[in-house]
């Protein structure tokens, strides 16, 4: 991204800033509305469900914090590779391990006390992820497979490890499903309040924060920034890289290792099939909504979560199937990078984007920012 | 039948959508669109197709429908990429999101929620006079659904195109040098949009044809990650229409020996075997990548006015 356009970025009022994430809500919402409309339903009725469920009720505000953990430690796992201009596409196969091996843990160390074996858990469940994504992180590194390709195919393999855990190694034979059974009471996270929270929010909280942090005052995050914009440039400049695109995509994976650990330790109790709902699909739309922006991700992932609590909400209210917040959420995204565009469009007259180097590597599929890609705002952390 | 056969015919039918997607992917590829939203493709082609199916009562006007579809989102993608300059990859994973939604949400809403989904009738075989009479070659080839005779003689269409046409050179210029095709007269923004609606529509159909052939209905999720796999086959495949086609016949090989070793319990959990088309897929994209000829332009976008693209 070219100075300028960071400048007026930066000194923009918030205002400003705000106004394509408003005019891409409500556009999103319009069409929302006529679909609705169409099938026979009151759209303000359903509306009114879906943004107020969260906050109606305590019950409803547990449970956005708790959706809110997973979906932004799974935005984390897929903007921080996306920062480096890497597309971890794998966070449901990294939550799968991470809530393999934080299972694992809990089951076979079950007669530990809770100090040692739930720090213990969550930390299996963050290597595991981190595993995970190194096997696609070392393909890319070594073989120049497509991190794309590589993270997506891992994800169906996880899939059925998972099954094999669930309904070979530790069964639990009453569920019905393939499940485990359940991990030590050690294992578990506390919980605060009633009805109770449990603590994995200001585990995510901190990792936000520290994340944040280090993107924009750590050398590596520095460095991960430099390769994201220009990959070129950052070598010409000696930043090795390879090492830095691997980390990231490693530390993603650890993320979203993070988010599967969290949901057997404070939700589920034990690893089960579908305990990575459709985490990936929305940690990948709130990744690229917050723009890669590890600072933005975590208040995305809320607005996220209120969409997606209220949404089974509305379908109890108002029977509008809640399927239609997947092409809300599309459509936010969607009519997002329009709104950037013609705003580029507007402000800019006549400046070009920078060149691009034009190696195979680069041109299979992976965004490098242009000042109309909306990568180019990974530049802000 | 002979076990063989009855192998080697499984493999054909499920290389069709194998074929469909990843020729798809692989035309407007070359014109420079690379379309990531494949998984959403196959999934509302399933969806659209089943539904359309069911209500006319035509499993052809499935998969026109399933096509027009698909080409609509085609259209959306070329058209933002290439007059916007969106990023590929973003709006393709947009589109992607945007196609699973509405594939789930058409089924909520047309047939709702039932223990007992109602059923298409699987499509019929043709069987080719004469040809289908020849042992193991005839019952494989030669006595299929039309769609397997489509995806292969499409396939052999496209290639005649792409390799030995002028129009079909045009073509692959645009993925290669746009600039340079650009100053020969060749229309870029045209190219890049037709390329990018035909595969778009060739990916729709290739998800119509699985309620067609396999279940009867719809399911979410019945794609299974063949659209992904469509990706990596492109690449497999060198982006060229013959490569492709014996890619698929690989890929599809794995899957029906999946499922067949499932079913018949081999000494290793049927799990593991489940991983194996995906496993040998990161294995053999090893070697794909290595010799893949990727078209130069690939996922990029097209400034004419830029001096320095191209």
């Amino acid at each position: 991204m070219t100075s300028g356009a960071a400048i007026r970025y930066r000194t923009g009022s918030a205002l400003r800033a705000l106004a394509p994430y408003l005019a891409a809500i409500v556009a999103a919402f319009v069409v929302a509305g006529v679909v609705i409309a169409m099938l026979g339903h009151d759209p303000f009725v359903a509306f009114r469900s879906v943004l107020t469920t969260s906050f109606a009720t305590s019950f409803g505000l547990v449970e956005t914090f708790t959706k809110w953990v997973p979906l932004t430690l799974m935005a984390l796992a897929f903007a921080i590779p996306l920062g480096a201009g890497r597309f971890n596409i794998g966070g449901e196969g990294q939550l799968i391990l991470g809530a393999t091996a934080a299972t694992a843990i809990g089951i076979t160390l079950s007669g530990l006390p809770m100090p040692l074996l739930l720090p213990l858990g969550l930390i299996a469940g963050v290597l595991g992820g981190g595993v995970w994504a190194g096997i696609a992180a070392w393909l890319m590194s070594r073989f120049h497979i497509n991190e794309i390709l590589s993270t997506v195919l891992l994800n169906f393999v996880s899939f059925q490890l998972l099954d094999y855990i669930a309904s070979q190694v530790w069964p639990d034979v009453g569920a019905g499903f393939p499940a485990t059974v359940k991990v030590g009471a050690g294992a578990m996270l506390p919980t605060v309040g009633r009805p109770a929270l449990h603590i994995g929010v200001f585990i995510t909280a901190a990792v936000v924060v520290i994340g944040a942090i280090l993107m924009r005052r750590s050398a590596p995050g520095f460095e991960l920034r430099a390769v994201g914009i220009n990959e070129r440039a950052a070598k010409v400049h000696g930043i090795r890289t390879a090492r830095i695109a691997v980390g990231a995509v490693i530390v993603g994976g650890m993320a979203a290792g993070l988010a599967g650990a969290i949901e057997v330790a404070g939700v589920h109790g034990n690893l089960l099939e579908g305990i990575q709902s459709n985490y990936l699909l929305l940690g990948i739309i709130i990744g690229l909504i917050a723009r890669g922006s590890v600072a933005l991700v975590p208040f995305v992932a809320f607005g996220i979560s209120i969409l997606e609590i209220g949404a089974s909400a509305m379908q109890r209210t108002a029977q509008v199937p809640a399927e239609l917040v997947l092409i809300v959420e599309g459509l936010i995204l969607l009519f997002l990078l329009l709104s950037d565009v013609l705003a580029t469009r507007w402000q800019r007259s006549g400046r070009k984007r920078p060149p691009r180097p034009a190696t195979a590597r680069q041109a299979t599929g992976r965004a490098h920012a242009g000042p109309d890609s909306i990568t180019a705002m990974e530049a802000q952390p | 039948m002979s076990e063989l056969t009855n192998f080697l015919a499984l493999v054909v039918t499920a290389m069709v959508p194998y074929v469909f997607a990843s020729q798809g992917t692989m035309l407007s590829g070359r014109a420079g669109v690379f379309n990531v939203s494949q998984e959403g493709m196959l999934t509302l082609g399933a969806a659209v197709g089943f539904l359309v199916s069911l209500k006319v009562g035509s499993n052809a006007a499935g998969i026109i429908a399933a096509g027009l579809v698909g080409a609509l989102f085609g259209l959306v993608l070329a058209a933002v990429t290439t007059y916007l300059r969106l990023d590929q990859f973003v709006v393709g994973l947009a589109l992607f999101f945007l196609a699973l939604g509405a594939a789930s949400l058409l089924y909520r809403v047309v047939i709702g929620v039932t223990m007992s989904p109602p059923l298409i009738p699987l499509l019929q075989k043709w069987r080719i006079p004469l040809l289908a009479d020849i042992p193991v070659v005839g019952p494989v080839l030669f006595h299929q659904d039309p769609m397997v005779y489509l995806a292969l003689i499409g396939s052999a269409a496209l290639w005649w195109f792409l390799f030995r046409t002028d129009a079909g050179m045009r073509l692959r210029s645009v993925g290669e040098n746009p600039k340079a095709a650009d100053s020969l007269g060749i229309n870029v923004a045209s190219t890049r949009l037709w390329t990018g609606i035909v595969g778009s529509a060739l990916m729709a159909i290739a998800g119509a044809y699985l309620p067609m052939v396999y279940s009867g209905t719809y399911t979410d999720g019945m794609a299974a990650g063949r659209g992904w796999l469509a990706i990596a086959l492109t690449f497999f495949g060198g982006w060229r229409p013959q490569f492709i086609v014996a890619g698929a016949a690989f890929f599809a090989g794995m899957e029906v020996l999946a499922l067949r070793s499932q079913v018949a319990g081999i000494g290793i959990p049927h799990q593991f075997v489940a991983m194996l088309p995906y496993v040998a897929t990161l294995l053999v994209m090893i070697f794909a990548f290595r010799w893949a000829r990727v078209p130069a332009f690939l996922g990029r976008n097209y400034d004419r006015e830029s001096r320095l693209v191209g």
